[in-house]
C-alpha cells in the first residue's frame, strides 16, 4: 500500500538516504533495521513530511504523495509515536487524543463526544484507561498508548513507532506487543523501528535493513532468517577496511585510565576496564547500553556510587571538566557534536582555543595572535576545511565539525580520550580520515577509549573490544581485527542476554 | 540561525559573504545619528548650544551608556536583568549612607556603593545558577523587593527620599566641565567629568569581552551552556560573575545619575529599565548571548538620547518622548528582524 | 516513571490559598474589633478588590501561553482616559463609552500579539516598548488634568452594591467565572492551554501557535479594558496616573494563585484568591500604620519563593521513577 522508492537525501557532506526502498502492506507488522548512522531516523522523517526527498518517491496505492510538513503526512494516514512523548500534561488522556479536532458545539467542548470517540480508540487497542485522567499520572507506557490511540483517531492506515520499548518495563513491553499485533489484524501496517533483535523477531512479519543509506533488504519475510544473518546484513562487509600501519602496544606499561568496580547513580553496575597508552580501547554496544552515560560519569557529570577511577594510577574523583582536563590531561569528545560539541554561532578558532584559554593568555587577556596561531595549527593538522580559522563553526560540514569538536582536545594536550561515536553522520571518505587521526593519535601515545555502535569502526581501530550492553559490561575480547570472526563473537556476547531479562530504564536515551 | 552554504559534493566550506555596508546595524546607526542632529539643528539651532545643550546631553549619554552596559553585561549570557534600576538606587544608598552617616569621602563612598552592586548582582546570579529559575523571573521578583526595600531604607535613613549631602568632590561632577581647568592660557573642552568615567566603564567592559579570557568564557556560556560545561568552563561561576558586573555597573550608573542630580535619591534608576535594552539592542546586540558590542551600546545610548534631547528642545512634553522612545525601540526590533530574515535568504552570517 | 507533570490537580495550593484566606479574613476581623464587618468597610473591601481581581486574570491569560504582558497597568490607565474623554469631551452616552474601552483594550492586545508574533521577539521586549508607548498617550488625552463628573449613571454603578456586595466587585466575579469556563470548557480555550503546555505537540495537532499568541494578548488586552470601566465607574474620577501601581499586583496574584510562568495551566480560583490575600494584607497595612512598603517587600518575597517553590516541585516530579 505504501511504497518509497529509491528515495534519496543528502545533508552537507553527507547522504543519509542512497536509494532507499520501503514497501507496506496492510495488515503487517514490519520492521525497519540498521545501525546507527544507516538512515533509519531519516527515512522516518522522510515518510513523516519532516524531511522532503532530494531525489525518489513516496506513492500509496500507486499515487504520488508530496507532504508540505508533518500535517500533510497525518492526513494522508500515516501516524507517528516518537521516543519522547508529544502528549500535553495538563490535558486528560481523552482530550489529547482528540487535539486535533476537538468537538465542539458552538464553541463550547463537547466533553461526551470527546469520551466516546477516545473510548473507541482506546477500546480498538484493547486498553483499559479511563478517558478523563490527566495525562501528567500516566507512566510512559501508557502514554505511549494514548498516542498510538491520537494516531487512530487521526485515522492513520500506517503507525510508525521509533524505538517504543526503549524506556519500557518487560511486561509494558509484552503488551505493547500484543496492541502491535491488534492493529496488524485490524488491517493497519505498522513499522517498528528498533535496535533490539528479539523484540523484532517476537513481533514483526517482514523485515526491511538499511545500511549506509541503501535497502540491503526489502520487506523480506522474517521467517527466513536467523538473528545472525539479520546482524550480518545490518553490518555487512561493504565497508572497505583502510590498511592502518601496524601499532605495537607495550602491555607492562600500567594503564593510564583504569575504572574497577565502577557504579553508577544511573544504574551501571561493576564496570571494569583499563586503556594504557597508545592503546585503543574500543567500548562496542547498542544504543542504550549506557556508554556515553559511563563516559559522563568518569568525567563527574553523573554521580559514581562504588568503586574507583584510577588516573596513571592515581585514585582520581573528578567534579567536574575543567578538573578532568587541567588535572588530569583526560578529555571527552562528545556524542552530540551540534549540542554538546560546538558553539556554532562562534568562529572556528574559538571553538579550538575554548580549553587553552587559560594556557594562552596573558593577564586574563588572550592575545588574538596567539588564538590564531594555534587555530591555524590544528586547522593544518587536522585538515579541517575552512576559508578562515574566523569562520563560524556552524557552517562546516559535518566531518570538519567533528575535526573541530576533537581539534580542542588536541590543543589541550590530553593524553587521555574519550572519543564518543566520531564518525556517525559523516560520509565514508572523511570517516576513513578520522580512523587513520584516531590510529594516530594512539601510535603517537594517548590512551584512547572509543566509544561506538559502528562494528567495522571498532573491529578496525581498537586493540582491544569491551562489550556494553543495558549498563554492564559483558564481555572483553583482545581484536585480531578479523571481522567476520570478531563481528560474530561480539553480536553473540550482546545477545547471549535472555529475552525476558527486563530493560533497565535510562532517562536519557544513547543517541 | 545558522546557514550551512555548501552542495553536498565538491566544495565543503563556503566563504563567509560580507555583510552588505547597509545591513551592518553599526553604519545604519551613525548615519541615523547624523541625520537627526542635522535634523534637530535646523529645527532649532540651539541644538548645537554646547552650554545650553550639548554639554547637558553628553552627561545624559554618560549616564545611560552606563545603564546599556550593566544590562549588557548579562545579555552576553543571553540573560536579562530587570533589576537594573533598583540595583542602582540601593547601591546609590549604600553611597549616601556613608558619606552622611560615616563621614566617607567619594572614593570610599562609591566603593560602598560599588560592591553593594555587585552582591546584588551576585545574588541573582547566584539563584539562577543554583536553581536553573529563569533570569527573568529572578530579576523580576528582585526588582520587587528592592522597590519596597529601597523606601523603607531612605525612609528610616534620611528625612525622606534623599540624602541631604553629598561627598566633596560630586559637586564637581556635577557642574563642571574639563573647561574649567586650564593649564596657563590652554583650557579643556566643553566635556562634563562625567565622560571620562563612562568611557573608561566602556573599555574595560570592551577589553574584558573582546580580549580577556573570563569574557569569552562568559560569551561561550551564552553561545552553548551545555557545551560550554563540557569544554570545562565553570559555567556556574562565570554566571554569577556576569550578573554581579550587572549589579556593578549599575552602580556606576546610580553614581553617575546622582552626580549629575545632586543627590542621592530613591527615584533613581526608576528610568533604567527601558533605556538599558534599548541601547544595547539598537547598537546589535544579540538577545540570544554570545556576542555583544559595547561600540554599539554606545551609539545606541547616543541615539537614544539625542532623540530625547531634540524633542525635549523642540518642546514635546515627556510622555510624548516616552511614546516616541517605544515606536523607535519596536522600529528597531522590526527592523533587526527583517535585516535577520534578507541575510539569512543571502546566505550571510550576521 | 510518571510523565513530568507541568500541572497540579486542584489540590494542595488552592486549599491552601483559600484557608489562608478564611483565616486571614477572620483574624482581620477580630483585630479590628469586628470593624471590619460593618456594612460600609467590607463593601469598600470589595469593591476595591475588583480591580486586582480582573488584572490579574488579564495577566493569567498571558502567562498560560507563556508569555507576558507588562503593558496591562499602562493600557487600563489609557482605556480609562479614553472612556473618559468620549464621555466629557465627545458627550458619548456611558454604554458607548463602555464599549470603546473594551474595544479599545482589545485592538491594543491585539496588536501586542501580533507584534510578538511578527517579531519573533520575547514577549517583554515588546510589551515593555508599547508599555512605554502607552504611558505617552495616557496623556496624550488630557495631559496631567483630572476627568471627573462624567455620566452619573455609570458613577452610581460605581458606588451601588447588591445585597451588600458592591456591583463591580460582582462584575469582576463574573468576569472570572466566564474566563474560567474559556478555558475549562470552550474549544479556543483547550487549544491556547495546548500551545502554552507543549507548542510542538499542539502544532502536531494542527493548533496554530501564533494564533494563540494573538488570541492571549487579546484577551489581555480586553480584560485590562474591563478593569478600566470598573475604574472610571468606582473611582468617579480618572487621570493619567492610573494604573502605574498595577502592574505588580497583575503579576502577583497569578503566581501567587499558582499559575506556572512556563505556560500550559491557568487557576482562576487561585488567582481570584490570591487577588483576596492581597487586599487583606492593604487593609492590614493600612488598619496598622505599617509603610506600605513593607507590604511590597514582602510580596515580592512571597512572589519568588512561590516561583523557587513551583520550579522545586516541578524538578523533584521529573526525578522521580
Amino acid at each position: 500500500m505504501l511504497v518509497a522508492e529509491n528515495l534519496v537525501k543528502t545533508f552537507p557532506g553527507v547522504r543519509a538516504l542512497d536509494n532507499a526502498n520501503l514497501t507496506l502492506r496492510p495488515g503487517s507488522v514490519h520492521a525497519l533495521l540498521g545501525e546507527n548512522g544507516a538512515g533509519k531516523s531519516t527515512l522516518v522523517k522522510l515518510l513523516t513530511g519532516v524531511y522532503r526527498p532530494d531525489g525518489g518517491r513516496i506513492t500509496w496505492d500507486g499515487e504520488e504523495l508530496h507532504f508540505g510538513g508533518p500535517l500533510d503526512a497525518q492526513r494522508a494516514g500515516i501516524g507517528v509515536v516518537h521516543q519522547e512523548r508529544n502528549l500535553i500534561p495538563a490535558f486528560s488522556v481523552a482530550e489529547n487524543i482528540v487535539l486535533h479536532h476537538l468537538p465542539g458545539k458552538a464553541g463550547w467542548l463537547d466533553k461526551r463526544r470527546m469520551r466516546t470517540e477516545a473510548r473507541r480508540c482506546l477500546d480498538l487497542l484493547e486498553v483499559e484507561l479511563d478517558p478523563d485522567t490527566p495525562v501528567s499520572r500516566l507512566s510512559v507506557a501508557q502514554g505511549q498508548l494514548v498516542e498510538i490511540a491520537k494516531a487512530l483517531s487521526l485515522d492513520s492506515k500506517v503507525l510508525l513507532l521509533d524505538e517504543p520499548t526503549a524506556s519500557l518495563t518487560g511486561d509494558e513491553a509484552d503488551r505493547l506487543y500484543t496492541v502491535v499485533r491488534r492493529l496488524r489484524d485490524s488491517g493497519r501496517a505498522v513499522v517498528l523501528v528498533s535496535h533490539k533483535l528479539e523484540e523484532v523477531f517476537a513481533v514483526a512479519d517482514t523485515v526491511t535493513v538499511l545500511r549506509d543509506g541503501r535497502s540491503v533488504a526489502e520487506a523480506e519475510p522474517l521467517t527466513g532468517y536467523t538473528q545472525s544473518e539479520i546482524v550480518d546484513l545490518m553490518v555487512g562487509r561493504a565497508y572497505a577496511s583502510i590498511e592502518l600501519p601496524e601499532r605495537r602496544v607495550d602491555e607492562n606499561r600500567p594503564p593510564a585510565l583504569r575504572l574497577t568496580g565502577v557504579s553508577t547513580a544511573i544504574g551501571h553496575r561493576d564496570i571494569s576496564l583499563a586503556v594504557r597508552p597508545g592503546e585503543i580501547l574500543g567500548l562496542y554496544g547498542l544504543v542504550g547500553a549506557g556508554r556515553s552515560e559511563l563516559a559522563k560519569a568518569v568525567l563527574g557529570l553523573e554521580r559514581i556510587t562504588a568503586g574507583t577511577v584510577e588516573v596513571h594510577g592515581e585514585p582520581a574523583r573528578i567534579k567536574d571538566v575543567g578538573e578532568a582536563l587541567r588535572r588530569y590531561r583526560l578529555g571527552y569528545v562528545t556524542e552530540d557534536r551540534k549540542d554538546e560539541g560546538l558553539f556554532l554561532d562562534q568562529t572556528v578558532a574559538r571553538n579550538i582555543a575554548v580549553t587553552v584559554w587559560r594556557r594562552l593568555s596573558r593577564a586574563g587577556l588572550v592575545p588574538d595572535r596567539r588564538e590564531r596561531v594555534l587555530a591555524e595549527t590544528y586547522v593544518e593538522r587536522l585538515g579541517i576545511r575552512v576559508s578562515s580559522p574566523q569562520q563560524l563553526a556552524g557552517q562546516l560540514s559535518g566531518g570538519n565539525q567533528q575535526k573541530v569538536s576533537l581539534a580542542k582536545w588536541l590543543a589541550a594536550e590530553c593524553d587521555i580520550l574519550i572519543v564518543d561515536e566520531p564518525t556517525v553522520g559523516i560520509d565514508v571518505r572523511t570517516k576513513a580520515a578520522f580512523h587513520e587521526l584516531i590510529a594516530g593519535l594512539a601510535a603517537e601515545g594517548l590512551a584512547l577509549l572509543l566509544i561506538s555502535s559502528d562494528l567495522p569502526e571498532t573491529v578496525v581501530l581498537a586493540d582491544r573490544i569491551a562489550v556494553m550492553s543495558d549498563l554492564r559490561i559483558v564481555g572483553e575480547l583482545d581484536n585480531d581485527h578479523d571481522y567476520p570472526r570478531m563481528s560474530q563473537q561480539i553480536i553473540r556476547m550482546i545477545h547471549a542476554e535472555t529475552p525476558t531479562a527486563p530493560p533497565t530504564t535510562l532517562s536519557t536515551a544513547e543517541g | 540561525m545558522t546557514v550551512q552554504a555548501e552542495k553536498a559534493a565538491p566544495a565543503e566550506t563556503t566563504k563567509p559573504r560580507r555583510i552588505p555596508l547597509w545591513a551592518n546595524p553599526r553604519i545604519g546607526l551613525v548615519v541615523l545619528l547624523v541625520l537627526l542632529v542635522a535634523l534637530f539643528t535646523v529645527l532649532r539651532p540651539a541644538f548645537l548650544d554646547t552650554r545650553l545643550t550639548l554639554t547637558p546631553l553628553q552627561s545624559d549619554i554618560s549616564v545611560y551608556l552606563v545603564v546599556g552596559l550593566a544590562q549588557l553585561s548579562v545579555l552576553s549570557l543571553g540573560h536579562m536583568n530587570l533589576a537594573v534600576g533598583r540595583m542602582a538606587a540601593t547601591s546609590a544608598f549604600a553611597m549616601g549612607l556613608t558619606h552622611d552617616k560615616l563621614g566617607a569621602g567619594l572614593i570610599v563612598s562609591l566603593a560602598a556603593g560599588l560592591l553593594v552592586g555587585a552582591l546584588l548582582g551576585a545574588l541573582a546570579g547566584l539563584i539562577i545558577s543554583r536553581t536553573g529559575v529563569n533570569s527573568f523571573v529572578v530579576t523580576l521578583a528582585m526588582d520587587f523587593a528592592l522597590v519596597g526595600l529601597i523606601t523603607i531604607l531612605y525612609a528610616s535613613a534620611t528625612d525622606g527620599v534623599a540624602f541631604p549631602t553629598m561627598p566633596a568632590g560630586m559637586e564637581a561632577l556635577r557642574f563642571d566641565t574639563f573647561a574649567d581647568y586650564c593649564l596657563g592660557d590652554v583650557c579643556g573642552p566643553r566635556v562634563p567629568l562625567v565622560v571620562p568615567i563612562a568611557i573608561a566603564a566602556a573599555l574595560l567592559v570592551g577589553l574584558l569581552f573582546r580580549s580577556a579570557r573570563l569574557g569569552r568564557e562568559i560569551l561561550m556560556t551564552g553561545s552553548n551552556v551545555r557545551a560550554a560545561e563540557l569544554s570545562g568552563i565553570p559555567t556556574r561561576t562565570r554566571i554569577v560573575q556576569a550578573h554581579a558586573l550587572s549589579g556593578l555597573i549599575a552602580a556606576l550608573a546610580g553614581f553617575l545619575l546622582a552626580a549629575n542630580n545632586g543627590a542621592f535619591s530613591a527615584s533613581i534608576g526608576d528610568s533604567f529599565l527601558l533605556p538599558s535594552f534599548l541601547a544595547p539592542v539598537l547598537g546589535g546586540t544579540l538577545l540570544a548571548g554570545g556576542a555583544v558590542s559595547v561600540l554599539g551600546t554606545a551609539l545606541g545610548a547616543t541615539l537614544t538620547q539625542v532623540i530625547y534631547k531634540g524633542l525635549n528642545l523642540l518642546q514635546f512634553q515627556l510622555d510624548q518622548l516616552q511614546l516616541y522612545i517605544g515606536l523607535v525601540l519596536i522600529a528597531a526590533l522590526s527592523l533587526d528582524r527583517a535585516r535577520h530574515v534578507l541575510a539569512e535568504r543571502r546566505g550571510a552570517k550576521l | 516513571m510518571t510523565l513530568m507533570a507541568t500541572t497540579r490537580r486542584k489540590g494542595p495550593p488552592e486549599l491552601t490559598l483559600a484557608v489562608l484566606a478564611v483565616v486571614g479574613f477572620v483574624a482581620l476581623a477580630i483585630a479590628t474589633g469586628g470593624n471590619l464587618l460593618s456594612a460600609g468597610t467590607l463593601e469598600a473591601f470589595f469593591r476595591f478588590l475588583a480591580v486586582p481581581i480582573v488584572i490579574g486574570l488579564s495577566q493569567m491569560v498571558v502567562l498560560a501561553v507563556g508569555q507576558m504582558n507588562l503593558s496591562v497597568g499602562a493600557l487600563t490607565g489609557f482605556c480609562a482616559m479614553a472612556a473618559a474623554w468620549l464621555m466629557l469631551e465627545a458627550g458619548l452616552p456611558a454604554p458607548i463609552a463602555v464599549l470603546a474601552a473594551l474595544a479599545l483594550g482589545l485592538a491594543v492586545g491585539v496588536a501586542n500579539g501580533v507584534l510578538v508574533v511578527l517579531t519573533r521577539i520575547n514577549g517583554f521586549i515588546v510589551t515593555l516598548a508599547t508599555m512605554t508607548i502607552i504611558q505617552g498617550l495616557r496623556y496624550g488625552v488630557n495631559g496631567p488634568d483630572t476627568y471627573q463628573g462624567y455620566s452619573a449613571g455609570l458613577r452610581a454603578f460605581g458606588r451601588a452594591s447588591v445585597l451588600g456586595l458592591p456591583a463591580v466587585f460582582l462584575v469582576a466575579i463574573a468576569v472570572a467565572v466566564l474566563v474560567g469556563l474559556y478555558f475549562s470548557r470552550t474549544v479556543p480555550g483547550r487549544k491556547l492551554l495546548a500551545s502554552g503546555g507543549s507548542p510542538f505537540a499542539a502544532r502536531l495537532s494542527g493548533i496554530s501557535n501564533d494564533r494563540s499568541l494573538i488570541t492571549a494578548h487579546g484577551l489581555s488586552g480586553l480584560l485590562a479594558g474591563v478593569a478600566a470601566v470598573i475604574t472610571v465607574a468606582a473611582s468617579g474620577s480618572v487621570n493619567a496616573t492610573i494604573g502605574d501601581d498595577l502592574l505588580l499586583p497583575s503579576f502577583a496574584a497569578p503566581i501567587i494563585g499558582g499559575v506556572a510562568l512556563t505556560g500550559g495551566m491557568v487557576s482562576v480560583t487561585g488567582t481570584v484568591l490570591a487577588a483576596f490575600l492581597i487586599r487583606l494584607v492593604d487593609v492590614m497595612q493600612a488598619q496598622f500604620g505599617i509603610n506600605p512598603r513593607w507590604v511590597d517587600l514582602i510580596i515580592g518575597a512571597v512572589v519568588l519563593g512561590a516561583v523557587l517553590l513551583g520550579t522545586a516541585r516541578q524538578k523533584l516530579q521529573e526525578r522521580s521513577p
